[in-house]
């Protein structure tokens, strides 16, 4: 059997697989974006109040994040796979996936001392 | 070059074994002594040294420049052989499922004396390779992660004798990890085919191909720095689809990965061919299809 029956068409055709796969999910995480869960947070003297938010489980997530600090900072979470810069007194909004219950971590990439967690139940 | 007695290869692979699985075992205790506090999530993508992949695919948003370069050492009959490619990538994560990594690729050949491969020693910008990485299972709340990871590749020189070729090769890889011990100890393992088909100096095109399976064990011992072990076993074939089996190899060796700064981490693997096998040559390495050594380094530069 000749896996390379017209060289350079199937693995483009794979690859293009492999992104409509991603964009695929995206899409469906889009298509179910009204019926987010907002949740709110702040950051002030370096520490995320409160320290631990919750949200549902199996529903995108909408985190407005309000930076309190004089100095910019960096949400950021491995787990949640987001991050965005926020600037000194000023708002943002971090869009999460939904996501299985557990817990997931979340810190300041500026201030690597300043941590969270988003308990999903 | 003399490849030693099997007896004396099998205890030396035995005597690896042990101390692998030893070091694990201290790195255990060293790592249940520490506080557990101190110690956050980390991305599982190059904590196995990056011939070994993890499966995280970064954050949406993120971007990356990634120099990287695999080195191999040792050819069977003697003489010299060391030859490196290295890819410039630039690396970004349009969404939380996807991940593209594209970039050209130099490479350097330092070959002497070697049976069956012209003396060569040159360098050259010689093809450029594309990654496409999407999630397939996430870990919460299945406890493997896994992500499917296609690379087409384009060469202007063949990988091993530096003679100028077309090659085109797809690497097609599932990339799973689990966590052992939650932001500690982490459990790899990679699944690989690779076809490959390359139009050489008498215009023919030859099919080849490589599967490989992989287990890695990484354990963060300080925050931020991440020590392990990396198991290779690759088998070559003369066609696309494993037409005609050519040898094989199994890899073993130490992986360390450390972020240096919020923005900026490095990952290395050093392996060395333990056991192989070539159809017809009574020796217990493969080193036709494959070299003696090869080590990975890759920097990560996030901006």
């Amino acid at each position: 059997m000749n896996l390379l029956p017209r060289r350079g068409v199937w693995p483009v055709r794979a690859c293009l697989a492999i992104a409509l796969f991603g964009v695929a999910r995206l899409a469906s995480e889009h298509a179910n974006a009204q019926q987010s869960a907002s949740v709110a947070i702040s950051v002030k003297d370096h520490r995320f109040q409160p320290s631990q938010i919750s949200a549902p489980a199996n529903r995108p997530i909408s985190i407005k994040v309000k930076n309190l600090d004089a100095a910019p900072m960096e949400f950021e979470s491995v787990s949640l796979r987001v991050e965005k810069v926020i600037a000194p007194g000023s708002e943002g909004v971090v869009n999460v996936r939904a996501l299985a219950p557990g817990r997931y971590e979340f810190f300041d990439d500026f201030h690597q001392e300043t941590r969270g967690v988003l308990m999903v139940e | 070059m003399d490849r030693g007695d099997p007896c004396e290869s099998l205890a030396r692979l035995v005597a690896r074994l042990i101390a692998a699985t030893t070091l694990t075992l201290v790195a255990t205790v060293a790592v249940k002594a520490q506080d557990a506090g101190a110690f956050h999530e980390v991305e599982t993508k190059y904590i196995f040294g990056n011939f070994t992949v993890g499966s995280s695919t970064g954050i949406e948003g993120e971007k990356a420049f990634e120099p990287e370069t695999e080195a191999n050492f040792g050819k069977g009959g003697g003489g010299h052989y060391a030859v490196s490619q290295t890819t410039l990538e630039y690396e970004f994560t349009p969404t939380q499922y996807m991940q593209i990594i594209f970039g050209p690729t130099v490479s350097y050949y330092n070959i002497h004396g070697v049976p069956g491969l012209d003396d060569r020693n040159v360098a050259a910008i010689n093809g450029f390779e594309a990654e496409f990485r999407s999630v397939l299972i996430d870990r919460n709340p299945s406890p493997i992660a896994v992500t499917a990871s296609l690379e087409p590749e384009f060469h202007s020189r063949d990988e091993t004798s530096g003679a100028k070729v077309v090659n085109y090769g797809l690497e097609a890889k599932l990339e799973a990890d689990a966590e052992l011990i939650k932001n500690r100890l982490f459990w790899g393992f990679n699944l690989l085919y690779e076809p490959e088909t390359t139009r050489a100096d008498l215009g023919q095109w030859q099919n080849e191909s490589t599967f490989g399976i992989s287990s890695a064990l990484a354990y963060q011992i300080v925050p931020n720095v991440v020590i392990g072990a990396d198991l290779w076993y690759l088998r070559h074939y003369d066609g696309a689809a494993f037409n005609s089996f050519t040898g094989d190899a199994v890899y073993l060796g130490p992986t360390f990965y450390w972020k240096i700064a919020p923005k900026v981490l490095m990952s290395a693997a050093w392996e060395t061919q333990i056991a192989g096998h070539e159809p017809g040559v009574s020796s217990n390495l493969d080193l036709t299809d494959f070299s003696r050594q090869r080590a990975r380094l890759l920097l990560e530069f996030e901006f």
